[in-house]
């Protein structure tokens, strides 16, 4: 819900941007002349083409967040997170719904496309060939990574810290939290938000890399496709879910391309059998770790902070040390 | 000890489908006192402490005042706020933590509880060292320091009692509602724990109000006794009045 959000709010937004920038007609964002205009537009203005696009996730990450915000009163009613998936399948099928048949959001069924990289330009400076489209996506996909691993480092440092504490014990034993002076909601509302306003960024990632924010790529796979990530690595565990998400996303291209590999080898083959057999595999998997492992592949991980390192935690059976501020600090425990 | 209320509940109930478990309950604990609350199984107490710290809602109709301020429409963590901390009668750690992780959790406003600050180590980490050492400290008082590295999994039921204690205490309450503190616990740490207690009391000026069964250790230590019987207060007294009187027994034999 929130990616799709994201995605869409994305386009959206750099659709009605850039031809405002570069003091073009704005028009019907829809049209196919928008379109090519959008994109003879990002290939002359390199500036306009990058700020367009970095305005586009920021609003992203606001629209997530709104939306997140928005979502954590329904699911501050839920106990158990497995209807919290639910309330979230259930909104992103409603959010799919809506868009599909509602032109004036994303242009509909139809989506919105010509959404270029915000590294489109630079193939004017490449020789013609294939590197004029590959350069471009190549230096866009790096970025993604780098994002990527910003929010990896941010979750990581989040977790390891007392906010990462105030999280586990809201989440294990509400009433024993509040016993504390803790505001559970307030904690979950947070939460809520800022994985959203991840989501949301994730969205228009997304749609600025395939070039078109279109509602069927917001099917309810998608969630189940993230939760199948989550359950997979272990979703106490920020490695677990990065684990989690390489291994399905590369079942999903891997099925993707060899799909179309063994079509153009064998052409008797079905490659739908191949490229959609991965959500029979993703089911297979979900279902084999909900029966046999519900806590995924690795273990929750511990919340290190000094409380952790400093009297010799985490070591069996440690001998209490009646100095504590003289023993050493164990160097930094944070990770990522 | 003052004459002074820091609690005042007038008139609350709570039922459960048809089972009324605390029928219109008033009492008044006394600022800085040792109040037991004592009755059978199933007479209500521990619904009654949720009650008073916000765990269950009560039925529409009565008050409770804490400290001077109307508390019963307040959420739980807001009461806890205030200064009303509690323990539970099944203890109730957080697991996957040591014991003193789990007292780290008690401190509020830590700089490092906000999710923007997080992230920055430096920002929190002298505050964090400074709540391990009071946590510390505060096991140590406790008797339980030679747990803190261990998982909350790892100790027993007693320690389990100690260390909820130690969590309650760390933000220094006006006001402690004690579940049971001593079941489960080896009778010469009962009586340790009572002496805790009393300590915590005299050096601070913390009010304590006691759910206990053992009544030989309790009445050595308290101002005054309520005795509860089917959802109601029927007595209250001194615990040397309170001990000669028949209704007690009669309220425990379940006439
Ligand atoms: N959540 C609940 N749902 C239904 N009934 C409950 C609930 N909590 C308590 N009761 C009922 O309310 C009555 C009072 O229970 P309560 O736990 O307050 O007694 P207690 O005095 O603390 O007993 P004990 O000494 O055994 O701890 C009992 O009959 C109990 O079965
Ligand atoms: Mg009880």
């Amino acid at each position: 819900m929130f990616f799709g959000l994201g995605g869409v709010v994305g386009a959206t937004v750099a659709a009605d941007l850039l031809p405002l920038f570069s003091g073009a007609a704005v028009g019907n964002i829809c049209d196919i002349s928008s379109r090519l205009s959008r994109e003879s537009i990002a290939l002359a203005y390199p500036a306009i083409s990058v700020s367009v696009w970095v305005i586009a996730l920021a609003f992203a990450m606001l629209a997530g967040g709104i939306m997140g915000l928005v979502a954590s009163y329904p699911a501050l009613r839920v106990k158990e997170e497995w209807f919290l998936s639910m309330i979230l399948l259930v909104g992103g099928e409603t959010f799919r719904i809506v868009v599909t048949n509602t032109p004036e959001i994303g242009c509909g069924f139809n989506g919105l496309d010509g959404i270029t990289t915000p590294f489109y330009w630079l193939s004017n400076y490449l020789p013609s060939g294939p590197l004029q489209a590959e350069v471009p996506t190549g230096l866009y996909a790096a970025v993604i990574v780098l994002l990527a691993i910003g929010c990896f480092v941010f979750a990581q440092k989040i977790c390891n810290s007392p906010y990462g504490r105030l999280l586990k014990s809201v989440r294990d034993d509400k009433v024993a939290a509040e016993a504390l002076a803790k505001d559970v909601s307030r904690v979950r509302k947070q939460i809520m938000v800022i994985g959203s306003i991840m989501a949301g960024l994730a969205g228009a990632l997304y749609v600025y890399y395939i070039g078109v924010a279109t509602p069927e790529d917001y099917i309810p796979a998608l969630t189940f496709g993230i939760w199948v990530m989550m359950i997979l690595g272990g979703y106490a565990n920020n490695r677990g879910l990065l684990l989690g998400a390489f291994v399905i996303t590369m079942l999903d291209r891997g099925s993707l391309v060899s799909g179309i590999a063994l079509e153009s080898y064998f052409p008797t083959l079905n490659s739908n059998l191949i490229v959609y057999g991965r959500y029979m595999v993703e089911a297979v998997i979900l279902l084999l770790l909900l029966v046999f492992r519900r806590k995924g592949l690795l273990p929750e991980t511990r919340v290190k902070t000094k409380a952790y390192t400093l009297f010799d935690f985490g070591k069996k059976n440690a001998k209490p040390s009646s100095q504590p501020a003289e023993v050493p600090p164990k160097g930094d425990a944070t990770t990522g | 000890m003052t004459d002074e209320p820091i609690l005042l509940v007038n008139g609350i109930s709570k039922s459960f489908g048809g089972v009324k478990a605390v029928e219109g309950v008033s009492l008044s604990v006394k600022k800085g006192s040792i109040t037991g609350l004592i009755g059978p199984n199933g007479s209500g107490k521990s619904t009654l402490f949720n009650l008073i710290s916000g765990a269950e809602k009560k039925n529409p109709g009565g008050s409770i005042e804490f400290d001077g301020k109307q508390i019963d429409a307040l959420p739980p963590h807001k009461r806890s706020e205030l200064g009303m901390g509690r323990t539970f009668q099944t203890p109730r750690l957080f697991p996957g933590m040591t014991v003193l992780e789990n007292t780290m959790v008690a401190p509020r406003g830590q700089k490092g509880e906000r999710p923007f600050v997080a992230p920055l180590r430096r920002r929190w980490e002298g505050q964090e060292v400074e709540l391990a050492k009071k946590a510390k400290e505060q096991m140590t008082r406790l008797e339980i320091d030679k747990l803190y590295g261990k998982l909350t999994s790892e100790i027993s039921g007693g320690q389990m009692k100690l260390a909820q204690l130690s969590n309650a205490l760390m933000e220094d309450p006006k006001m402690l509602l004690l579940d049971e503190p001593t079941a489960g616990v080896a009778p010469r740490l009962a009586q340790d724990i009572f002496q805790s207690i009393t300590n915590e009391r005299h050096e601070r000026g913390t009010t304590f109000f006691i759910i206990e069964h053992r009544l030989e250790v309790l009445f050595k230590h308290v101002d005054t006794v309520f005795v509860m019987h089917q959802g109601r207060i029927i007595m209250e007294d001194k615990p040397e009045a309170i001990v000669k009187d028949k209704r007690l027994a009669e309220a425990y034999l379940g006439i």
